[in-house]
């Protein structure tokens, strides 16, 4: 460190302010962001198979591969954005965390493959191939999801996000993510009619609700 | 006092255990560096003001500076959300002169270049940059802007709205 020619002019009263007010702090590491959003899930996840209960057939080793395909593409996308909120909390330039794009899109696939089976359903018989009986997973679903968001959304009050509304999405997006992960251990539906429409839902609905909750939490 | 990226690195992560006199230092070299950093991107009158604001900012969020990384690059972001937030408040600035040694911050090359204000306005185009600099910068009204540069009212401050929202969405892009 050199000393310049000339000292800054202003603040020093600022400065000395500042001083005074310092208090140890620990640094937001990633690895503690995780466990924090690591411990939210499994909360989470406890609370829905004690409430809820569990799939009969959930350790039968005889699941349908939808179900399989569905709950590894939501636990993705839940981790994706989950690290992407970390990572936003703690900024620096050069920092562009897309790896929840592509884990989205991922996911996509199942709403898309729900319509194009109810589509090809409506082709055949005249009415839509999805279920009316999936409004309490749509709901459930976003409520599980609200101790995850909460996690993050403290997360993200002590970090420095700089874009808020971003923020705000993808916070929404994890824990609708892990809320309906959650769920989907106890929900007993398979067909992707179902999984791909209320469940999916549910993960947008969870996105929706962040974007307008959380970014006038994190402003600073 | 001019600071190195080593030095404040460490400096800001003695703060984090609480040490005041480095956190003194470290605040000392990072309010030289913002107003280096500021200079020529905002109305001279605003500089103080601005450079308090992302002090503040810097102590408020000090836990999200991770030690084990580059102390810059996160100084940077800081600086560009207060800016592009100080842009986005509408005044009319009294020209006054900046103090010579402040002038410029282009005597740093390398990283610096790479997370410097000028950076951000490479992405957004040359209308865009126009409408801002006069009347975010250098505080003409809008019809004054307007007369200088040629483009009509409407246009001006269609411009100011989306090259804002641009540079709010590079605040991290280097």
């Amino acid at each position: 460190m050199t000393n310049d020619t000339q000292n800054p002019p202003i603040a020093s009263a600022l400065i000395d302010g500042l001083v005074a007010d310092l208090n140890p702090v620990r640094p937001m590491r990633f690895a503690n962001g995780m466990l924090l959003t690591g411990a939210a899930a499994l909360l989470t996840i406890f609370v829905s198979a004690r409430t809820l209960g569990l799939r009969s057939d959930l350790f039968s080793g005889y699941l349908n591969p939808v179900y399989v395909m569905s709950l590894g593409l939501t636990l993705l996308l839940a981790i994706a954005a989950s690290v992407a909120v970390i990572q936003m909390s703690r900024p620096h330039v050069g920092n562009s965390p897309s790896g929840w794009g592509w884990a989205a899109a991922m996911a996509a696939v199942l709403p898309i493959g729900t319509l194009v089976t109810s589509a090809q359903f409506y082709a055949n018989t005249g009415t839509a191939g999805v279920d009316g009986e999936g409004g309490h997973c749509l709901y459930t679903g976003v409520l599980l999801g609200t101790m995850s968001a909460a996690a993050l959304t403290l997360w993200l009050r002590r970090g420095a996000p700089t874009s808020p509304t971003r923020a705000g999405w993808l916070t929404g997006l994890a824990g609708g993510s892990i809320g309906i992960f959650a769920l989907a251990l106890y929900c007993p539906y398979d067909d992707i009619g179902h999984i791909g429409f209320w469940h999916g839902l549910s993960v947008v609905g969870s996105a929706l609700l962040g974007r307008l909750i959380v970014p006038p939490l994190i402003r600073w | 006092m001019k600071a190195d990226e080593a030095s404040l690195a460490r400096l800001m992560a003695m703060a984090q255990t609480g040490d005041r006199q480095a956190y003194a230092t470290a605040l000392a070299a990072c309010q030289s560096w913002l107003r280096r950093y500021f200079a020529r991107r905002i109305a001279p009158c605003q500089l103080d003001d601005l450079v308090q604001d992302t002090l503040l900012s810097i102590h408020r969020k000090l836990a999200s500076y991770d030690p084990a990384r580059p102390f810059l690059p996160w100084l940077a972001v800081i600086a560009r959300y207060r800016w592009v937030d100080h842009l986005r408040r509408a005044y009319r600035a009294d020209e006054v002169a900046l103090d010579g040694d402040y002038e410029s911050f282009s005597d740093e090359p390398g990283v610096t270049a790479r997370i410097s204000l000028e950076q951000m306005f490479t992405g957004l185009p040359a209308a865009q940059v126009k409408a801002i600099e006069l009347v975010k910068i250098d505080g003409l009204s809008v019809a004054e802007a307007a007369a200088t540069c040629g483009q009509s009212e409407s246009l001006i401050k269609v411009n100011i709205h989306r090259g804002l929202k641009r540079l709010a969405a590079m605040i991290e892009k280097d």
